[in-house]
């Protein structure tokens, strides 16, 4: 008891250090977004900034962070490849068990949850969305699929080297701007004033694979999963 | 005094990371955490309450889209370390019988 209260000022203590530190925060955050709203649009093509930020002005922090998504699948399914004969635990996912009313019902928005998710990934430039987001709607999508059609075989081993594909594609399509811009990791497109429809093109092409890399890694985590417990 | 409420959220995710006896808690209680970061972050980036960071013509004030940005790398990553952490969850459990600290301390130090 003495021991979670000395907790609990400790915590407390923080709390206030952080209240003191956010007195004049006021100014800090004020001027990134009218510049991102000034230029944002003309210099990335693109009329979502998150995207504009995601793909051109931090393109290598996207870069890692589905390099950092490849090796966590990677991690996650060599740790579950090696005892798969256990036999304690016992996932929730038995088709006897499952309601007909929900199996029914994932028929239904399965298609729908889809092409939702395929929506959101070629629309994100334009419209609230992204490569990052519809690759985990369709994730679920396919997660559904599992509900509907439990004894599924899936090989986790192709789904992991179409991701590597797909990774080594995205970096060489992301490198290809040193030969047409000089820098690396940005619009492949030059900077063109009417329109940016050549940007959209590029906008488009990276958002529909890292979409598509992302929904395959959730989907190899997903099945590592399942297939502990079967 | 809205960021302060997202600090609480982190306060409590710290409060039950020490002081949690199950594994999986302790998974959740980093799960709790990182929503508080990621709250305390989008609401610094809409310090002035504008409107989503999409350009169509219409809005003088808008959110800041690099936190945003930020927080969608943040999310990416917390959900595979978490997925990671409970795999070893799982590992754990098939080679102590358990998830508790104490018993897989003992049992740790018994070898």
């Amino acid at each position: 008891m003495i021991r979670q209260g000395i907790l609990i000022v400790m915590l407390l203590a923080i709390f206030a250090v952080f209240i003191v530190s956010l007195s004049d925060l006021d100014q800090l955050y004020q001027t990134s977004a009218d510049y991102f709203r000034e230029y944002g649009a003309e210099q990335t093509g693109s009329n979502n900034l998150v995207t504009a930020i995601l793909l051109d002005y931090r393109l290598f922090d996207s870069l890692f962070e589905a390099g950092i998504l490849l090796i966590a699948v990677s991690g996650i399914i060599w740790i579950s490849k090696h005892d798969i004969e256990e036999k304690n635990a016992r996932f929730m996912l038995d088709k006897f068990k499952t309601p007909d009313l929900f199996v029914t019902f994932s028929r239904l928005v399965y298609p729908l949850m889809l092409a939702f998710g395929f929506y959101i990934i070629v629309n994100g430039h334009v419209s609230p969305g992204g490569g990052f987001q519809g690759g985990a709607i369709v994730a679920t999508a396919i997660l559904i699929l599992y509900y509907i059609d439990a004894e599924k075989e899936t090989n986790i081993g192709m789904i992991v080297t179409v991701e590597k594909f797909l990774y080594l594609t995205i970096l060489i399509i992301a490198s290809l701007s040193i030969f047409t811009r000089g820098t690396f990791f940005t619009n492949v497109f030059p900077y063109d004033t009417h329109g940016g429809s050549n940007q959209a093109i590029y906008l488009v092409t990276l958002n529909i694979l890292v979409g598509f890399k992302v929904a395959l890694g959730l989907w190899a985590i997903f099945t590592a999963f399942l297939k502990e417990g079967r | 005094m809205d960021p302060m409420l997202t600090f609480l959220v982190i306060l409590i995710g710290m409060y039950g990371l020490s002081t949690s006896k199950n594994i999986i808690k302790s998974v959740f209680s980093v799960t709790i955490i990182e929503s508080g970061v990621i709250l305390l972050f989008l609401n610094l980036g809409n310090w002035r309450g504008g409107s989503i960071p999409i350009i169509n013509g219409a809005a003088d004030i808008i959110a800041d889209p690099l936190p945003q940005a930020l927080m969608i790398t943040t999310i990416v990553i917390g959900s595979t370390v978490t997925a990671l952490a409970l795999m070893l969850c799982i590992k754990v459990f098939h080679h102590y019988g358990t998830v508790e600290w104490r018993e897989i301390l003992r049992r740790g130090e018994g070898k």
